[in-house]
């Protein structure tokens, strides 16, 4: 397993909001993790990147346990978040925004490789390298924290809320990009509000709801599962 | 006594003397205001003890000088000697205390999350302790030194005499000015600055290390506050445990001016204070330059409440 979150409890002065929580992700796949506003989502993905301390249990990546690894080190080792909210640097260029996702690489052809790489994937970037970020649609700041966040060369991609806030086309682009992205060979922990579109593209997908993780499965699996289709699919 | 007298003649007969040597006066605060933007940028923390730091750069200038035997107005090599050895020695010494400040007591605050007040009074109660320490080790009086650099005109424009020390002054900051800006703007390490001053938690999941960037914007803070302390020695040839505090102020003041936070704002706010003080004192005395330079504080943020160029660090495009 490439990530192995093993029981992990972690709380925001005396609540806790994450009660014990096991999550793994094998290399290559693309795992999702659904469930309301509020449910823990956002809270699991920043103790795997490192923002937050957790209380209790482990994490583990690539055999090795980072638990109490500060979040800049995490990155050296392979994994880098695409944050909820997408935190663009406003006052950054485009090309200046996806130099920061390089910031802990020194090797110059793999840099531009990877620059190719993104403005490949997303040539809306290509075309506004020189605007700053603070002025981009919501779309495009969206496309440039994935691509930022695929200039670490991460062997674990972290994305959260890739489809928030943005229009249906788009956020078909974005999940579109999104496999494709998994297909190169990039690993995917994927948390997202827009079940639909989450579990047709994941592999496996966890259910989380107040902290807790409540069913776990195939994402075709949950896909067709009458709780979920209740509770998060909107469908009656 | 006739009340407040207004000679404007002394003013606009040499306008462009006074207003060179504002410039000069305001290169020092602008060197300055730089440590406490570049700390208010970051960490959005208003760093008191910074004037300290400007203070014992000065110290370290008298006793460099000291140790080297500096008399007054010494041979054109000698001359350079003194002003490199002094720049490296307040630079080096001026750099170590400011990053040391930050070691000890707001690393410590950071890792405990202490509120904005904490910062604020431990920043206050540093440069007391500092200032204090100083007027006990060094004597609470006025400290001279050597006139290293004999004042002299070094070119006329018209009725404008620019003094050497003047040209020094001025270009000195100039340089350093340009250096910090290609440093923040152009390089890898100042890209991490401005990520840290933009959205913190985003520039740890990029790989910056923030513990390392608040010391480096700490450091050169210092070293830009050592540079002045050096300016500040040659202009006016003493000083003193409590120097930092009005010049402190000032600077402060010109970062605030400026727009805090804004590297270029700083440079202006300092510029623009050294001019707007030497108006003041000619138009009436030098008694009122300290109110003339916060009349003008007070003005330009009744107008302009983020300052004259009003972006913060990170946000301040090139």
């Amino acid at each position: 397993m490439l990530l192995e979150i093993d029981n992990l409890t972690l709380r925001y002065g005396r609540i806790e909001a994450l009660h014990g929580i096991s999550i793994t992700v094998g290399e290559g796949e693309i795992v999702a993790l659904i469930g309301a506003n509020g449910a823990g989502k956002t809270t699991t993905m920043r103790a795997v990147s490192g923002l937050r301390p957790v209380a209790t249990g482990t994490v583990r990546f690539a055999g090795e346990d980072i638990t109490n690894l500060r979040a800049d080190l995490r990155v050296i080792r392979g994994i880098c978040q695409s944050p909820e909210g997408r935190g663009i640097f406003p006052g950054m260029t485009v090309l200046e925004n996806l130099d920061m996702g390089a910031y802990t690489r020194r090797d110059t052809a793999g840099i531009a490789a990877d620059l190719d790489r993104v403005f490949g994937l997303f040539p809306r970037l290509a075309e506004r390298r020189k605007q700053a970020g603070g002025t981009l649609s919501g779309g495009e700041q969206q496309m440039l924290a994935v691509g930022r966040a695929l200039m670490a060369r991460p062997k674990l991609l972290l994305l959260d809320e890739p489809s928030m806030g943005l229009a249906p086309m788009v956020i078909q682009q974005i999940f579109e990009i999104i496999t494709e992205i998994n297909q190169q060979g990039t690993t995917i922990l994927l948390v997202e509000q827009n079940a639909q579109q989450a579990l047709s593209r994941a592999h496996r997908a966890y259910v989380l709801e107040t902290g807790k993780i409540v069913q776990e499965g195939t994402g075709q699996e949950l896909l067709t599962d009458s709780r979920v289709r209740d509770a998060y699919l909107g469908v009656a | 006594m006739k009340g407040i007298f207004v000679d404007f003649d002394a003013l606009f007969g040499h306008l462009g003397q006074h207003t060179v040597d504002g410039l000069s006066k305001g290169s020092i605060y602008a060197l300055v205001a730089l440590g406490y933007t570049l700390v208010y940028g970051v960490l959005r923390l208003i760093n008191f003890a910074h004037s300290e730091v400007f203070m014992i750069g000065t110290f370290t200038v008298v006793g460099t000088w000291s140790v080297l035997g500096a008399t007054d107005s010494p041979a054109i090599g000698t001359v350079i000697l003194l002003l490199l050895a002094g720049l490296v020695a307040a630079a080096a010494v001026s750099g170590a205390t400011a990053v040391a400040v930050e070691r000890v007591a707001y690393r410590r605050l950071r890792r405990m999350n202490a509120p904005p007040l904490i910062f604020l009074i431990t920043a206050i109660g540093l440069s007391l302790v500092l200032s204090e320490a100083f007027g006990i080790w060094q004597g609470r009086l006025v400290k001279g030194m050597p006139t290293v650099i004999e004042r002299s005109v070094l070119f006329t424009i018209g009725n404008t005499e620019v003094t050497n020390v003047q040209v020094i002054t001025v270009l000195a900051a100039l340089i350093m000015m340009f250096g910090l800006d290609v440093f923040i703007n152009r390089t890898r390490y100042g890209r991490g600055v401005r990520a840290v001053a933009q959205d913190p938690d985003t520039a740890a999941l990029m790989g910056v290390n923030k513990d390392r960037v608040i010391a480096l914007i700490f450091l050169l803070g210092g070293l830009l506050a050592g540079a002045a302390a050096l300016l500040y020695c040659v202009r006016y040839g003493n000083t003193r445990f409590n120097v930092g505090f009005v010049l402190g102020l000032k600077a402060f003041t010109a970062a605030v001016l400026g727009g805090i936070g804004n590297l270029r704002g700083a440079l202006l706010g300092g510029l623009l204070l050294g001019v707007v003080e030497v108006y003041a004192a000619t138009l009436t005395s030098s008694a009122w330059e300290d109110v003339a330079a916060f009349v003008v504080l007070v003005v330009v943020l009744l107008f302009r409440p983020t300052g004259l160029l009003g972006e913060s660090l990170g946000r301040a495009r090139a």
